[in-house]
């Protein structure tokens, strides 16, 4: 965990291909630039905490009944 | 080699039952190997089972049976990494969340999860800018009505 203090127009570089550039601070927003290659995805951190946080709910319970299962698998497409 | 199920017992598989998730899966980054139950073939609900966690299993959707409209464009890299085209589509699943009732049971459709079956790899994809959410209720006029299909 590294913490940083950057100043507007100031870049952080992450491992060979991946910079973080500070743009500008308006009040209490901070407009960040990320330069990645295509094939790493970047998303807003509470997207995919809740997606995280739906997986971890959705990890079928034990206690689901038998029936319940039954049921569900019987609707037909 | 078998496997352990809480759901569904001892599984015998072998190596080419499993799907490779080389990402994870969001909230299980370790889980990169499953295998995908379907008990029953006209049913839009399966499971995709951890080889390596016997309690984690996922209960899949089939999301066209229940959303008709729903659509995404798939990233060029990842249709890449999956091996994926127009040509050769992959299989697409939401993730349901069983609620206390049924009926209340929601699917993520901001995140399918996206199979190659033929070289089975799979990734969940975040579908950020869609518009969909987490949780969409899979029976909204409350269940079908289960009763008699023979006799037609």
């Amino acid at each position: 965990m590294l913490a940083l203090t950057r100043k507007p127009g100031e870049r952080i570089v992450i491992g060979d291909n991946i910079v973080v550039t500070v743009v500008d601070i308006k009040g209490e927003n901070i407009r960040l630039a990320i330069d990645a290659p295509r094939e790493i995805k970047i998303y807003r951190g509470e997207i995919y905490d809740d997606i995280v946080v739906e997986n971890k709910q959705a990890a079928v319970p034990l206690n689901m009944s038998e029936m319940d299962i039954l049921k569900v698998l019987h609707l037909k497409k | 080699m078998i496997i352990q199920s809480s759901r569904f017992g001892e599984l015998d598989i072998t190596a080419t039952d499993i799907i490779n998730f080389p990402h994870g899966i969001p909230g299980f980054p370790n889980e990169k190997a499953f295998v995908a139950i379907v008990s029953d073939p006209d049913s839009p609900f399966s499971f995709l089972q951890s080889t390596t966690e016997a309690n984690l299993t996922f209960l899949l959707a089939d999301p066209f049976t229940f959303f008709k409209d729903y659509e995404f464009e798939l990233d060029d890299e990842v249709a890449r990494e999956l091996g994926v085209s127009p040509e050769k589509p992959p299989q697409v699943f939401i993730i349901a969340t069983v609620k206390e009732k049924l009926e209340d049971m929601t699917a993520n459709l901001l995140a399918p999860v996206v199979i190659n079956s033929h070289e089975r790899i799979g990734r969940q994809i975040i579908l950020d800018k869609s518009g969909y959410k987490t949780r969409h209720r899979l029976f909204p006029n409350g269940l079908p009505e289960q009763s008699a299909q023979g006799g037609r």
